[in-house]
């Protein structure tokens, strides 16, 4: 009897060392993007920090970074700017052709002049963008996005929201995305090709 | 030497020795800074444990901000919630708790001020057995990853 359990046990072990084995040597999962991925992005209107009409064309030509988010967002939304603007400063050369685009999905509370500030706290190479409830609407269909309200805990709201930074070419082509949990040289590598 | 330690410690609890206690100590707090329109800011620490016993963190207050909770923060399909953590945060017997970036955090909303850089904000601590506790939390540039990078 304590034969064959030693024997189970000992099985127990082999599988949980494959398993190990498995996770450790598996390939890193590529972020590809979901199907119907390509035609994301497109040409659009916001506000910019400055009140004024802020329209794409202004990026013709730019690779771009977008990243949906709010100025109360306290953990996620930071920390993804700030991410951001340390694999631009660690791209090089080329880095200048690149900018970094914070959209508001909280127009409600955030005005030209909140995601103005806001962006300012990450320097120059990220733009803040508000607009209408209808233009964040259309633009957050543009490009995929998920938001939604919910309670905070201390009597306001915070927001659910899609956390993946979408990445643009010059020609305004949709490349690819970077997630908060995958690790910076597969996203400077992302980078390189879009500023290349 | 482990084995020996596990069965130190059974003999002792065998003769009804020294119950387990926690023995914590809040290090290494830091948050970004932030703006005038920001009404909430995330603080971050590591809570060690050298003690023998786990122990909870149910609360948090700071005259920082009308409110302080603690948060985790959840990705499901791309997209990320911020939930109260309402059962508090467990700090188990001779373990590092660190509240990181994407992860956990402690959510100040109604700040009083905006956070600048270099002032130091301190939070009050609430733990089920060891009751009170001070975590300073040193307020860093917006670009910093965390408080390694500033030291």
């Amino acid at each position: 009897m304590i034969r064959v359990i030693r024997l189970l046990l000992w099985l127990l072990v082999l599988l949980a060392g494959a398993g190990l084995a498995y996770l450790a040597l598996r390939p890193a999962p590529e972020t590809q993007p979901p199907r119907g991925m390509a035609s994301l992005g497109g040409p659009f209107t916001l506000v910019g920090a400055d009140g004024r009409p802020f329209s794409s064309a202004r990026l013709n030509g730019r690779p771009y970074a977008i990243f949906f988010g709010f100025t109360h967002c306290p953990d996620v939304c930071p920390t993804t700017l700030a991410r951001m603007v340390r694999l631009r400063n660690q791209l090089g050369s080329g880095a200048e052709a690149f900018d970094i685009l914070f959209v508001s999905v909280d127009p409600a509370r955030d005005g030209p002049g909140e995601v103005g500030a806001y962006a300012g706290l990450f320097g120059s190479p990220v733009i803040g963008l508000t607009g209408s409830q209808a233009q964040i609407d259309q633009v957050k269909k543009q490009f995929g996005i998920f938001s939604q309200q919910a309670p905070d805990g201390a009597g306001g709201y915070t927001i659910d929201h899609t956390a993946t930074v979408l990445l643009f070419d010059k020609s305004g082509k949709f490349d690819s995305t970077i997630s908060p949990e995958e690790q910076d040289p597969a996203a400077l590598a992302k980078l390189k090709r879009i500023t290349d | 030497m482990h084995r020996f330690a596990l069965l130190l410690a059974l003999l002792a609890a065998a003769c009804g020795g020294e119950p387990a206690r926690p023995q914590l100590k809040p290090t290494d707090g830091w948050a970004r800074e932030s703006v005038a329109s920001q009404t909430s800011a995330a603080a971050y620490f590591t809570i060690a444990n050298n003690g023998t016993g786990a122990d909870r963190l149910v609360g948090v207050k700071s005259e920082a901000a009308s409110h302080a909770m603690l948060h985790s923060t959840m990705t499901q399909e791309g997209a990320v919630r911020m939930r109260h953590l309402q059962g508090g945060l467990e700090i188990p017997s001779k373990t590092a708790v660190e509240l990181s970036p994407g992860r956990t955090h402690v959510m100040l909303t109604g700040l009083k001020a905006p956070l600048r850089r270099g002032e130091k904000v301190k939070l009050q601590l609430q733990f089920e057995r060891s009751g009170r506790k001070q975590a300073v939390i040193k307020v860093l540039d917006p670009l910093s990853a965390g408080r390694q990078e500033s030291r």
